[in-house]
């Protein structure tokens, strides 16, 4: 459970974020939509623990982001823009380096990266360097990366970026999976067929504000529009939609 | 601190750089390997050239050498050849065909024979750097033999030869050998340290802005990590590295010293392992300030290349003090022990001299060394506390 209220951040004069509030519930997919600069990724790097808020709360099941960091850190697995693993590290090696800084070892974290592999079909190239690595292996591997703790909570950066049809409908597929197992999933998007596959209740940001919020049949019905593109590019406004 | 997460840290920093070539060539060859070969080669090539210069025989051209028997079986007895000068003797000389011409004029003979002063040229080109070695042993050798004469003329009238000699001059040279090896020496500090900071280099980069590059550093924050402890694993790796490339030079050198002919030249290059341990053991403080030094120059900047530029640059200033008291040569001061690689140098340089360090020196060297690194290393965990650490 993702609970963000009166979310604020400004950068010098740049108010990237001016009072979002949302919440990203158990056992559902919660999609971040809006145009490019809207203040999406800033508000998944705040979630993320690596950006303070300027003012307002995060609280990652129930720990503040700020005042409590390693437990929420704890509770999150985070998939950043860029997959960002350690070329010259083997997939495993990748993996497990991240349990180990997030206290997991020995024979626990063996078991777990063995777990991870399976889930998201790494074997094949679990013990190859990363430099190799084809986009859609780079985000299985990040992914992997990012559950290695098992938290709860997953948030993704725009995760299907470069990813090709088949490697996005695996990862979809994956999505779901992890949703039925009870995970709170908070993924942002610039693609509205993206969230509209994928999401059970989207937040449309745009200008740093939230614009709109619900489900995709609410929001086409909040913007009178029966495409949900065309609801996208009304609720964001024209200026910014292109 | 979490003890178990800044080992894992500092392991995969050290693991992750190990697969790197350009990372290895550098700390295990480049840098330990580049300043006792080259000074080696240099060394043996310099030394074995003066050998070889005085050994060899040197053949003069004289011009009138039948009017000077007795000079000329001087010369010859002095490991000189004797051969006709040119035609033109001044235009040999002056255009380099030969260092220095003897001409012995006609009345030579003559006025030898009655006592008088007899007269001998020497044609040389004094703006010439490389005749000065080949005028100096003409000349040498003509003084050795007027000397010569004149003594045996005194005794044949009753003289005592040192009656003429009112004043000896003789050279007392207390410089020991190891004091002289110094000179040759001057530049192994400047080696040494080179080594410590080429060894940082690359993961002092890879481990900041290399990671931020990568699109590694931001998912590493939402570790459960503290930063503190991510900046101190990352700094003992880089130290580590530092402290291998500088083990590997002194180890090189320890070995190299006894390819080099330094006693065809009266000069004992001597450093006993156990020198070269307590050298090793007097720079490891170096290594920890430039790989906080590196490190947080690195931090600052915003890719890869930029962080190469900057460092190569930056890596330059801990040499200054090193080719300044190359330069300017000073006495050992205390205030000299709380420079970084200042105070390096001037220990190091004590240890060649053979000269037993002063603890003073050494406790104010390591304790101002330490604190400049260990103030760096509170900067650069300062710095990842900040979000501007992401770029």
């Amino acid at each position: 459970m993702i609970e963000v209220s009166d979310l604020q951040k400004n950068f010098g004069a740049v108010q990237a974020v001016q009072g979002v509030s949302f919440s990203a519930p158990d056992g559902r997919i919660t999609g971040l939509l809006g145009p490019n600069g809207a203040g999406k990724s800033t508000t998944l790097r705040i979630v993320s623990t690596v950006l303070k808020p300027g003012a307002g709360t995060v609280r990652v099941d129930g720990a503040d982001v700020t005042a409590d960091g390693n437990r929420a850190r704890m509770a999150l697995g985070v998939l950043p823009h860029l997959s960002g693993l350690y070329p010259r590290l083997t997939a495993r090696e990748n993996i497990r380096y991240y349990g180990e800084l997030n206290g997991i070892s020995g024979e626990a974290l063996k078991r777990r990266i063995a777990e991870l592999v399976e889930l998201l079909e790494i074997g094949e190239f679990a013990d190859r360097p990363a430099k190799g690595f084809s986009q859609g292996q780079k985000i299985k591997v990040a992914l992997a990366r990012a559950m290695v703790h098992g938290p709860r909570n997953l948030v993704l950066d725009e995760p299907t970026n470069g990813l090709d049809v088949m490697a996005t409908r695996a990862l979809r597929t994956l999505i779901r999976k992890l949703r039925d197992a009870g995970h709170c999933v908070l993924f942002s998007s610039h693609v509205m067929q993206e969230v509209a596959a994928l999401c059970d209740g989207i937040v449309i940001i745009a200008h740093g504000r939230i614009v709109a919020r619900g489900t995709p049949d609410e929001i086409r019905a909040q913007a009178g529009e029966s495409d949900l593109e065309e609801a996208f590019v009304k609720l964001c406004g024209t200026e910014v939609a292109a | 601190m979490n003890l178990r997460k800044y080992f894992t840290v500092f392991y995969k920093e050290a693991v992750d750089n190990l697969r790197d070539r350009r990372t290895l060539l550098t700390v295990l060859v480049f840098g330990p390997l580049f300043g006792p070969l080259f000074y080696t080669v240099m060394m043996s090539t310099v030394i074995n050239r003066q050998v070889a210069d005085l050994d060899q025989s040197y053949t003069l051209a004289v011009q009138g050498a039948e009017h000077a028997p007795g000079l000329m079986d001087y010369i010859r007895q002095h490991n000189m050849k004797i051969e006709a000068a040119p035609a033109d003797p001044r235009a040999a000389v002056k255009t380099g065909k030969l260092d220095v011409v003897l001409v012995v004029p006609e009345g030579y003979a003559a006025a030898f024979a009655a006592g008088k002063p007899a007269a001998v040229q020497l044609i040389m080109d004094k703006s010439r750097d490389t005749a000065a070695k080949n005028i100096g042993r003409a000349r040498g050798a003509v003084e050795d033999y007027a000397r010569s004469v004149a003594v045996l003329r005194l005794l044949a009238r009753g003289v005592d030869p040192r009656a003429v000699e009112p004043v000896v001059v003789e050279n007392a040279d207390v410089s020991t050998p190891q004091s002289r090896a110094v000179l040759l020496l001057g530049m192994m500090p400047y080696f040494l340290l080179f080594a410590a900071i080429l060894g940082a280099f690359y993961l002092a980069i890879d481990s900041t802005a290399g990671e931020r590059e990568r699109g590694s550093l931001e998912p590493l924050l939402t570790t459960a990590v503290p930063r503190s402890t991510l900046v101190l694993g990352k700094l003992s790796a880089v130290t580590l590295f530092s402290a291998v490339s500088l083990f590997i030079d002194i180890a090189a050198l320890l070995w190299c010293q006894r390819l080099i002919p330094a006693a065809k030249v009266g000069i004992a290059v001597d450093i006993t392992p156990a020198n070269a341990l307590i050298t090793f053991l007097v720079c490891l403080p170096f290594c920890l300030f430039i790989a906080g030094l590196l490190s947080v120059v690195a931090s600052f900047t915003k890719s890869y290349k930029e962080a190469q530029t900057w460092l190569s640059f930056i890596m330059l200033v801990p040499l200054v003090p090193v080719m300044g008291l190359i330069m300017f040569p000073m006495e050992p001061a205390w205030w000299m022990m709380l420079l970084p690689s200042m105070s390096q140098d001037v220990l190091i340089t004590s240890l060649i001299k053979g000269e037993d360090l002063k603890p003073l020196f050494v406790v104010l060297s390591v304790a101002s060394t330490l604190v400049a690194g260990f103030g760096l290393t509170g900067l650069a965990v300062w710095l990842y506390r900040r979000e501007r650490i992401l770029g």
